[in-house]
């Protein structure tokens, strides 16, 4: 029964901060929102005894992500009024033709893959998914990034490394050359 | 299952009778009804007294900050002035409640709850005694860490949502330090965990042992200097001085909080001084053997055997023991965040940027790699150990 609660009340809290974010006017209300929304997700990650990535969830995304968002806005100037000086909205309007034929389709695609997924589930009701045993999955997360996929874990650490190095690239002040 | 203040209570005879007692008076089973009461209380007592000792911390402070300064400090309210904290919560509840005609309402009002709900949580994982703990997380320490970053995002989201320069210009070094210093701190935690084997606190307590020569800290060089980097890095997670820069009054007015007014700003304050605790917790768990008490007194298996004790009752001294050793070394730590707020100059925040970058994260990565190879070399064991093997070994051969 409070497997069922916590997965009410993380559902609620995903789909409704997820909400939020997208009829949300401010910018920084719409980051505070989905930081509800990331919480939300790190609870459905708990409710299926996946605690090492409901705990990765909240450090990545709570901390970093939510925080790293929160100064990309205020550093660009991103919660000024919509309106510019001429009175005129500067945020492109949605229902023009062109966003409602995309996101139409869009919502095609997305569906017919999401029928595709819960095919099998909706053909076969006995093999209902069922929560095993909260068994510690931390070790076995580790046994597999450091044996059957190394070369993934690999790639991603010098993926990071690079954009670590870009960033540092780009942002480190250039000495004028006097000639 | 994890262990929790639940399955240690449920060994005791009278909470098995009351269960099954209740089972028939209801109709249903009522294990799952008992265990949601008794994690209601557990949490209400923690939260009480946590917010009680962080009240009492403010007290702390202006007293031993009085010691160093030759002053007396709060003398008026009750005896020695224990209750000023008491008197100043009155205060900030009967203060006008202020929100700058400028300030983003929600956000603003969002702040203080943030910084304080990110310090509440991390106490679900805090290891008071063997027994009583909210929940033994498997991922318990990394949690904590995770959980402990939502007070960067109160304290960003106050200093923007201010509306006011000082307010901003605190917010944002408040977020920068809390981001940077989390990278050495995490890596000196990982170090630790690679000693332990894992990352629930009672892995982590139950490699150490009672005696100082079976504490992390001693366990080997590279554990030794971790800790130190961790206790400068968690000074500056948790804004103390010598890194209260978010805060610094002598540029900033006060920070982040400067428009902040009442209870909201003393929230702030409160949710600060409970952090302090949880990370002097944390280091008092990682490094100096937690709540662990020389000679098994924890479980109580010595009071039994020598003295004849019920056994519920050996444990529950033991527990009490064990409660004991944990805020003893966790209050000492707290007396030295203290002292070293009111000896140590501020740093400027060009400083705080290399300290961090340019001495502690590469000394913690360094300590990383020195435990990683302590492990293989030595097979884990301790340097104590190790002296004493080797003297033990001399000495059969004469």
């Amino acid at each position: 029964m409070f497997t069922n609660t916590l997965f009410l009340l993380s559902a609620a809290l995903t789909l409704g901060g997820a909400i939020a974010v997208v009829y949300s006017q401010n910018l920084m209300h719409a980051c505070i929102y989905l930081l509800a929304s990331f919480f939300g997700v790190a609870g459905l990650y708990a409710c299926i005894g996946a605690d090492f990535l409901a705990a990765t969830q909240l450090v990545v995304y709570a901390g970093g992500v939510v925080i790293l968002m929160l100064f990309a806005i205020m550093l660009t100037g991103g919660t000024g009024n919509n309106i510019n000086r001429y009175g005129l909205e500067k945020i492109a309007a949605m229902g023009n033709k062109k966003t409602y034929f995309f996101a139409g389709i869009t919502a095609i695609l997305a569906s017919l893959i999401v029928l595709k997924i819960i095919a099998n589930v909706l053909k076969d009701q006995s093999t209902t998914a069922v929560i095993t045993a909260n068994a510690p999955t931390v070790e076995r997360i580790g046994t597999l990034l450091a044996t059957d996929h190394i070369l993934a874990f690999e790639i991603s650490s010098v993926m990071l490394l690079g954009a670590l190095i870009g960033a540092a690239v780009i942002s480190r002040p250039r000495k004028e050359r006097h000639d | 299952m994890n262990s929790t203040v639940v399955t240690y209570l449920s060994q005791s005879k009278e909470l098995t009778n009351a269960i099954s007692w209740l089972t028939k008076a209801l109709g249903f089973d009522a294990s799952s009804l008992v265990a949601f009461v008794i994690f209601l209380v557990a949490c209400l007592i923690v939260v009480g007294v946590m917010s009680t000792i962080g009240g009492l911390g403010t007290y702390a402070e202006r007293k031993i900050s009085a010691d160093l300064q030759m002053r007396i400090g709060p003398n008026r309210v009750g005896p020695y002035g224990i209750l000023q904290f008491l008197a100043d919560g009155v205060k900030m509840i009967l203060k006008e409640d202020i929100i700058p005609s400028g300030a983003d309402r929600f956000t603003f009002m969002l702040a203080p709850f943030l910084c304080l709900v990110g310090v509440f949580a991390t106490l679900a994982v805090i290891p008071f005694s063997s027994g009583f703990i909210l929940a033994d997380l498997n991922v318990g320490i990394f949690y904590l860490v995770g959980m402990a970053s939502l007070v960067g995002v109160g304290v960003f989201l106050g200093g923007y949502a201010s509306n006011s320069k000082w307010s901003m210009l605190g917010g944002m070094r408040g977020a920068s330090q809390i981001i940077s210093y989390e990278i050495p701190a995490t890596i000196t935690i990982i170090s630790i965990v690679l000693l332990a084997g894992g990352l629930s606190m009672g892995t982590l307590i139950g490699g150490q042992g009672g005696m100082p020569q079976e504490w992390y800290l001693f366990h080997n060089p590279f554990a030794f200097v971790g800790f130190f980097v961790f206790f400068i890095a968690a000074l500056a997670e948790t804004n103390r001085a010598p890194f209260d820069l978010p805060e610094a009054e002598s540029e900033l007015v006060s920070g982040y909080h400067t428009e902040y007014s009442g209870m909201r700003f003393g929230l702030f304050a409160l949710a600060e001084y409970i952090e302090v605790f949880v990370v002097c917790g944390v280091a008092t768990a990682l490094f100096l053997g937690g709540y662990k008490v020389p000679f098994d007194l924890g479980t109580g298996a010595i009071l039994v055997e020598k003295l004849g004790m019920d056994e519920m009752l050996a444990k529950n001294i033991g527990q009490l023991l064990e409660m004991g050793a944990f805020f003893t070394k966790t209050f000492a730590l707290y007396y030295v965040v203290i002292w070293v707020r009111w000896t140590l100059p501020r740093l400027r925040v060009d400083q705080l940027m290399t300290l961090c970058w340019k001495y502690l994260t590469p000394i913690a990565i360094f300590n990383l790699l020195g435990c990683a190879v302590w492990m293989y070399a030595f097979d884990g064991k301790s340097i104590y150990s190790l002296i004493f093997e080797t003297a033990a070994t001399v000495a059969g051969h004469h």
